[in-house]
């Protein structure tokens, strides 16, 4: 089945462009619509316990978003549960898949078991962790004041609370980092190890030489997915914290489901989700960049 | 090398160590009387077993009525996911380029990159002018919605794996776009629309900021009421964690069966066009 009669044929296939017709029905009710008005509402008034009808205000809800401390602190917070989640979790993924990849006797059963947190439902995880890190009665002090460290007070204070919630939402992204990390080095010739160690490298040489920037690409990926995947995070801190203590955890994403649903000024909110929005859109477009070069 | 060997061994034994302990923890805490629950050292495993917490948990008079809503939603918005995406996915994988197939890959990357808020604020300001706030059918069409890309993407692969040729020699015969793709893909494509199916019935069942912003209570889901737990004044570890034991067992059991197809669930979309 070669040459001109195959392409012919081909051609003859009637098209089926239509068949996405219920996809795009679907998805401009819950996403295009949605988004445009989303946007629509940010420069009205909506406050949600009011019952006077909605004027139009202009950039006054982006005025008052950039003026607020509220929404600078949060973009902080954000921005430092992102580095230190990437810091963290991208090692600890890539040694993971190191690890995996030297196909050790019940490697299978490992992954199986490693890839298992990120399949839980993020609520239940949180409760979960909230009661292992409780101060008293927690399993996680009992275990430090073991190894001799006195009891923190995870959920309690700032600092620790950040790290808390870093540490849950580790639990759970880490193995999708090494999911990836493992595809990128499986795809990696076996050939070329056997070339680098014919030339005598070393094990740390060939990971640095040889192994890191062919899996670059691929890491680049996972951080742009990871960025966006940090702006989203909300079940794990909505049970863990609360985006407590004070707001020492709270990020620009519940900040924009505490002023619509708490505080009821939904137009507010609309602008900070508009804001949240173009944070998102280079992110995005650097993904897009990056995983061309992956495939 | 076997320095190397060791160091592997031993960093995915704590790695795994550290996975399933809190699993484990839930599951041993649900079936704890409170005595064994509040009390330090921990009680691993010299405790009698109870079912005092999930006798607590099933008598309250919502639970089944939410359990059946997590139930519904969660089907509801599979078989909607699985019915478009296959069409769709179907489209992707046979036709590289036509009419606002760019447009579309843009729309379904978009769910994946902007955060839910984005989208709930508006779609809860839209619902309440339809009368769609506290609706299974509404809850149903946005989780669709917002999974119908992941579905997508993974039935793709599947369909991409189905040789041209059996399409070319139905074609010949003069089967219509519709009873190709009915009587002929689809059963080809059977194994993956189950896993496909498993999978965003994972994501629905797991979905937490759609339902708290768009369910009162009568679409209200299990993770809304696992969450609900945390606001009672008397934190009682028990019925929680037997709350969430019974969010979780479904997915363990689920998982167990797509084990073959979960790395390329997983994975989705990450790093394909």
């Amino acid at each position: 089945m070669t040459g001109p009669r195959t392409i012919s044929k081909r051609k003859n296939l009637r098209p089926v462009a239509h068949f996405t017709i219920p996809t795009w029905i679907l998805l401009a009710f819950t996403i295009l619509i949605p988004f445009f008005y989303g946007i629509y509402i940010s420069f009205q008034n909506i406050n949600l316990a009011s019952f006077l009808p909605p004027n139009f205000v202009g950039f006054d809800n982006y005025r008052t978003a950039l003026a607020a401390p509220e929404t600078w602190s949060t973009l902080r917070i954000t921005l430092l549960i992102t580095f230190f989640g990437l810091l963290f979790q991208i090692p600890l993924g890539i040694f993971l898949a190191l690890a995996l990849h030297e196909n050790l006797r019940g490697t299978k059963m490992f992954r199986s078991i490693l890839i298992t947190p990120m399949l839980l439902t993020p609520v239940a995880v949180g409760l979960t962790y909230r009661f292992m890190f409780d101060t008293d009665l927690g399993v996680i002090n009992w275990f430090l004041n073991i190894l001799g460290i006195e009891k923190v007070n995870w959920l309690g204070s700032q600092t620790s609370a950040l790290f808390a919630v870093i540490i849950v939402d580790s639990w759970q992204s880490v193995p999708f980092v090494m999911l990836l990390v493992l595809a990128a080095l499986t795809a990696i010739s076996p050939s070329l190890y056997e070339a680098a160690r014919v030339d005598g490298a070393n094990s740390s040489q060939i990971f640095r030489r040889l192994t890191l920037p062919l899996i670059t690409p691929t890491l680049l990926v996972i951080t742009m997915i990871k960025i966006m995947d940090f702006l989203k995070l909300f079940d794990t801190l909505f049970i863990l914290t609360r985006g407590g203590p004070g707001n020492s955890t709270t990020t620009l994403g519940l900040w924009a489901y505490k002023t619509g649903f708490i505080f009821l000024e939904l137009s507010r909110a609309a602008a900070l989700g508009v804001l949240i929005a173009l944070i998102t859109m280079p992110v995005y477009l650097l993904w897009r960049k990056a995983s061309r070069g992956v495939r | 090398m076997k320095i190397k060997k060791i160091l592997s061994y031993t960093l995915l034994l704590s790695a795994s160590f550290i996975s399933i302990f809190p699993l484990f923890w839930t599951v041993s805490t649900s079936i704890k009387d409170r005595i064994d629950t509040y009390t330090l050292p921990p009680k691993f495993f010299n405790f009698t077993p109870t079912a005092k917490n999930y006798i607590s948990l099933f008598s309250l008079d919502t639970f089944w009525g939410i359990y059946l809503n997590s139930i519904i939603i969660t089907v509801g918005s599979t078989l909607l996911s699985l019915i478009f995406g296959s069409l769709a996915a179907y489209a992707f994988a046979r036709k590289p380029r036509f009419r606002g197939r760019g447009a579309l890959d843009g729309l379904m990357i978009a769910v994946r990159a902007l955060p839910g808020i984005v989208l709930l604020l508006p779609i809860y300001k839209l619902s309440s002018y339809l009368g769609m706030y506290d609706s299974k059918i509404a809850l149903i069409l946005i989780y669709a919605g917002f999974n119908i890309p992941f579905a997508i993407w993974l039935l793709m692969s599947f369909f991409e794996q189905i040789p041209i040729e059996v399409e070319e020699s139905a074609r010949v015969d003069g089967a219509s776009s519709y009873r190709m793709f009915s009587q002929i893909i689809l059963p080809l494509a059977a194994p993956g629309l189950v896993a496909t199916g498993i999978f965003v019935s994972l994501l629905s069942w797991n979905e937490f900021l759609i339902p708290v912003i768009m369910a009162g209570e009568n679409a209200k889901p299990l993770p809304v009421l696992v969450a609900s737990f945390i606001s009672n004044r008397t934190l009682d570890w028990g019925p929680m964690a037997a709350a969430a034991t019974v969010a979780l067992i479904p997915i363990v059991v689920l998982t167990v069966v797509i084990q073959r197809w979960l790395v390329a669930g997983l994975s989705s979309g990450a790093v394909k066009e």
